[in-house]
């Protein structure tokens, strides 16, 4: 009962996507965006007129006067400093707006130069002390902070009559401060422009790519050959521009210089900046974080104007709301990427019937032996991890070693060795194409052909993405195994879809349906995804009929068979399953059976503890990788197996001292040729009443050598 | 209240009781692989304790008891069941447990009847010491398992082991100490008993009015049996080495259930006397051989392990047998001679360390 419980739950529960999405940088914006959708919806509902087009349209000036400040504080931030003096520069720019337009009566296109002329001279006074001279951003902005209030205040005590008596009627003037264009304010549309090209220059341009890799690390940047100093200082002067834009949308629509403009605006906006996702170390925010916050910061200050709260009340929220965005930021970058690795794991329900019995005395064919104790080595110390093993007509062998190469022995006695061509990556399964190219998966890589004269190509590394899943999953991460049909359809198995090949053992203690088997059309040169949702797919030989494959599951423990061609088409049958160990590559044998790696032996406790996911969470958390119970993959075995999925026999080698691990093996002229991943040696086994002439590729290919 | 939603939250977040920590091998406990080196003296089919009177050394073999000399061991007498523990007492007596539910003192080793039998509410005695004043101290491990079934006293959290003093003069059988978590292996000194509680992983010292004081905490092993060392202190021998999956599995109680009820003891999760004989025992991440190695620092399923104690009961130095060795399960080790002679249960094998080159390797 309860273990029905838990099958359903683990089946019809998506655990594995929480990681996925939370690994998504996007879930850093969806976290502001719902709290914005949130508080939106509050006020909707409890204040009246919160939706009328009068409010919206106020709201939206606002927004956009704020807007612009906030894209100014965000670039400083995102740069790795702060401006705190932008509501003394706002102060000042207003003023420098009104006077000139109201007392020297200036044309409005000259004010509207010479007043972000100003604001960037003003920020330029920041960028230059804590960009060249390198003063800390804190007390320098701090410091123009009062030195700007300060001239401000001795201005407007000169100024302030002249300005307010003065009432200007210029129709430019008043559409910057009033007009709307479709019903939109002026301010909003301005700022939409600027914030549109402020997301495409800083997620597409050379400058926004340097000003995040300063914020992000300012030495490496400057290792880089960024120039730091000329970037930092140039974000303070932007941050004084873009604040004596809103300045100036400010002064159209206000006409005053009272005393307390832009006090306490750089509090608004840091909270704004903040609250959105920008965090406060730098390297680190967006152009549409920041207009989150921006209205999320509004939106609470209006509503709370409009609920009668007083001005302390709202300040308060403001500073507390600060607190806890940073609090809450802090918190979230120093934690990341340990929640979403320890959310990330996901085991899920796996039963497997108990096991055939191998033990000897107990009968069947899986009756241990110590056949493969008289195996000779080849390569011994010389080559390591040898996944696959292949041999051409001439009697060559050839295989895979962890240094990316592929290695070649020669016959006759297999002693002499050269590297045939060198990947890059950990090449695993390996198949002959008519033409003599060989194919290889490469982990990490995806599909690679070696022409004969031992140049190597990509066949391909991508496949189309699938429509719901999270995770990007068009990119290959771990081919595996691959054989060749006669119309040149190379069918390979990709092992998951969610771990690199080293991370292979969280895909076996999450024992879900990773993995997936594509094919690759050598003639068109497209790659499809054939069939998804396999328990790290393995080995995959094609079978008698041309129309099918056969393929393994090494952590369902079965042998299935897929027809992509002919009446059967798209058809999946399990051709074994319930296997005592965890099957690997597959290959044809000289009697028209198949061979079948074991790599490893399934053990009680990786079997039980397969039926409890909870019990495996746990454990991935808490206990460390080298101590995680694992599939048993010290002792393996050679089983030869024919398409109605009857064991015919079993080779063994009951100490493993002299090849341990069996990953694949290939039968060539009356001996069989044994891979391990893990080891440093080929394996040469001679079979009795075997085909002395059989050759893979003549069989295959339909010649003879 | 509060101490309940802590116990869960550590519960929840895998904290304080809740922790997986082992200690590491280290200081007097750093690795090396000096049993490796030793002597093998005797191989044999189940050898359980050792005991000398100074002159001869006596092997608990199964059902038979035989005396040591060199390499070879004569029978001295054969009992009707296997012996879980021996002990040699002073003036030439023998105490002998059988099957962990009788304990006999012979007045010899070859005496005939035994001059004392104690039968009483034993269940699992895995040691004997002789006491002050012709007692004899026993360790009864378990009171729900037998000797033998240790395992599953461990993956029971089992605390039921005891200290018992037999009085051969009065048949008193009196306890100690009781609730341990498995005691194995006891000495008298100073008025007081050391004893090992092996699930616990310490050394406690009980004095004679009842008073427990830990002497040696937070080992990284299951301690055993202790004999006295020439110079004061003692040997303490660990028959199996703690592992964080282990510690893991302890505090997984629905796995356990099952393992217990479901999977052949032989390959649960739980430690062991000797590992790597079946594909179906756990493997680990770290056991995988690689380039056909098996790296000694894995976690050992199986580990041979002996203290050197000072007088004071602090790790002088240690004698260690790696995960990739095969001299596990060290279930005994007395001085004889000028060696140090040791059971290692794993592979049924009587080895021996020349003492005088102990030590110093250790501490090179």
């Amino acid at each position: 009962m309860r273990e029905t419980l838990t099958r359903l739950r683990y089946r019809y529960w998506p655990d594995h996507l929480l990681g996925e999405i939370l690994s998504k940088r996007w879930t850093e914006t969806a976290i502001p965006v719902i709290l914005l959708l949130i508080v939106g919806f509050a006020l909707s509902r409890s204040l009246e007129h919160f939706l009328s087009p009068a409010s919206l349209a106020d709201t939206a000036r606002q927004a956009g006067e704020i807007g612009f400040i906030g894209l100014g504080m965000a670039l400083v931030v995102i740069v790795g400093g702060i401006d705190l003096s932008v509501g003394s520069i706002f102060a000042l720019t207003d003023f420098c707006a009104l006077y000139l337009l109201d007392v020297l009566n200036w044309p409005v296109p000259a004010v509207v130069v010479v007043t972000m002329i100003v604001g960037g001279l003003l920020g330029a006074v920041n960028g230059v002390l804590i960009g060249y001279l390198r003063l800390r951003a804190f007390i320098t902005t701090l410091i123009t902070l009062i030195i700007y209030r300060s001239a401000y205040d001795l201005l407007i005590q000169r100024y302030s009559n002249a300005i307010a008596s003065a009432f200007p009627d210029i129709p430019s003037w008043d559409f910057i401060g009033g007009g709307t264009v479709l019903g939109i304010p002026s301010v909003a549309l301005v700022y939409i422009v600027i914030a549109i090209f402020g997301h495409i220059f800083l997620t597409r341009l050379r400058p926004g790519w340097h000003i995040t890799a300063i914020g992000g690390s300012r030495r490496s940047a400057y290792n880089s050959g960024i120039p730091v100093r000329r970037t930092i200082a140039l974000c303070y002067v932007a941050s004084g521009v873009l604040t004596s834009i809103g300045a100036l949308f400010f002064a159209a629509r206000l006409g005053t210089v009272g005393g307390d403009i832009g006090v306490g605006l750089e509090v608004i906006v840091l909270t704004a900046t903040v609250l959105g996702g920008i965090t406060l170390g730098g390297g680190k925010g967006s152009v549409v974080k920041s207009m989150v916050g921006v209205l999320i910061v509004l939106l609470v200050t209006n509503g709370l104007t409009a609920m009668n709260a007083r001005g302390g009340v709202n300040r308060m929220a403001l500073a507390s709301i600060l607190l806890v965005a940073a609090m809450v930021d802090i918190r979230w970058q120093k934690n990341r990427t340990r929640i979403i690795s320890k959310v990330y794991v996901a085991p899920t329900y796996h039963a497997l019937p108990p096991p055939p019995p191998t033990e000897i005395g107990e009968g069947g064919p899986f009756e241990q032996n110590d056949r493969l104790r008289e195996v000779s080595l080849i390569g011994l110390g010389r080559i390591e991890a040898p996944e696959d093993v292949i041999l051409d007509r001439n009697d060559v062998l050839y295989a895979g070693s962890r240094h990316g190469d592929i290695i070649r022995f020669f016959p006759p006695d297999y002693e002499r060795m050269e590297v045939f061509a060198h990947i890059g990556g950990q090449p695993l399964g390996m198949a002959f194409d008519k033409q003599d190219n060989l194919y290889v998966c490469i982990g990490g890589m995806g599909l690679y052909r070696i022409r004969p004269d031992g140049t190597v190509e990509k066949a391909t590394d991508e496949t189309n993405r699938s429509l719901y899943s999270v995770n990007d999953d068009s990119r290959l991460r771990l081919a595996d195994d691959l054989d060749i049909t006669d119309d040149g359809l190379i069918f390979f198995s990709e092992a998951t879809v969610r771990y690199e090949m080293d991370e292979w053992p969280v895909d076996g203690l999450e024992a879900r349906g990773n993995g997936r088997i594509i094919c690759y059309d050598t003639k068109t040169g497209t790659t499809h995804t054939a069939l998804r949702g396999l328990k790290f797919p393995n080995g995959v030989a094609v079978a008698s009929d041309g129309q099918s494959i056969l393929f393994a599951e090494t952590f369902g423990c079965s042998i299935k068979r897929y027809w992509f061609a002919g009446p059967r088409k798209g058809d999946v049958e399990i051709v074994m399953d319930n296997l005592p160990g965890y099957p690997d590559n597959i290959n044809l044998a000289s009697d028209g059976n198949y061979w079948l790696a074991l790599v490893g032996m399934r053990s009680p406790s990786l079997d039980l503890a397969w039926k409890m996911p909870g019990f495996r969470r746990r454990m991935a958390k808490r206990v460390p990788v080298d101590e995680w119970l694992f599939p048993n993959i010290n002792t393996g075995c050679v089983v030869k197996f024919n398409e109605q999925g009857k064991i015919l026999e079993s080779f063994w080698d009951l100490k493993g001292l002299n090849h341990p691990m069996i990953t694949s093996m290939r039968e060539h002229r009356g001996y069989l040729y044994l891979g391990g991943i893990a080891n440093n040696r080929i394996g040469r086994f001679k079979l009795d009443n075997a085909d002395p002439n059989f050759v893979q590729y003549d069989k295959r290919w339909g010649k003879s050598s | 209240m509060i101490a309940a939603i802590s116990e869960f939250a550590n519960h929840f977040l895998g904290r304080g009781e809740a922790a997986i920590t082992v200690p590491s091998f280290d200081g007097a406990l750093k690795p090396n692989q000096a049993l490796e080196q030793a002597d093998i003296l005797l191989a044999c089919e189940a050898p359980e304790d050792l005991a000398t009177d100074g002159t001869s050394l006596l092997l608990a073999d199964g059902k038979r008891l035989a005396r040591l000399s060199g390499h070879s061991a004569t029978t001295v007498r054969t009992f009707e069941r296997p012996i879980s523990a021996l002990a040699s007492l002073p003036g030439g007596g023998l105490a002998v447990a059988l099957g962990g539910t009788e304990v006999r003192l012979y007045d010899s080793a070859t005496a005939e009847t035994p001059a004392a039998t104690f039968s009483q509410g034993l269940h699992a005695v895995n040691a004997l010491a002789p006491g002050p004043d012709g007692t004899l101290i026993a360790t009864d491990g378990s009171s729900l398992r037998g000797v033998g079934d240790w395992a599953r006293d461990l993956m029971e959290l089992g605390k039921t082991g005891r200290v018992l003093r037999l009085d051969p003069k009065t048949r008193a059988v009196t306890q100690l100490a009781g609730g341990l978590g498995y005691a194995f292996g006891a000495i008298a000194g100073n008025g007081g008993v050391l004893v090992s509680e092996s699930w616990r992983h310490r050394l406690v010292s009980i004095a004679p009015d009842g008073v427990r004081k830990d002497v040696l905490r937070h080992l990284p092993v299951y301690p055993s049996r202790l004999s006295p060392a020439r110079g004061g202190g003692f040997w303490l021998t660990a028959f199996t080495a703690r592992t964080q999956l282990v510690e893991f599995v302890l505090r997984e109680p629905a796995y356990r259930r099952r393992m217990i009820a479901e999977i052949d003891p032989e390959f649960w999760v739980a430690p062991r006397l000797r590992s790597g004989h079946s594909f179906k025992e756990p493997l680990q991440g770290a056991h995988i051989k690689t380039m056909g190695v098996m790296k000694p620092w894995a976690p050992p399923r199986s580990y041979g392990l002996v203290i050197r104690l000072g007088p004071d009961g602090l790790p002088r130095y240690s004698l260690h047998s790696r995960a990739d060795g095969v001299n596990h399960g060290i279930v005994a080790a007395v001085e004889f001679g000028g060696d140090l002679v040791m059971i290692a249960k794993g592979p049924g094998r009587v080895i021996k360390l020349p003492l005088a080159s102990l030590g110093e390797e250790a501490r090179a």
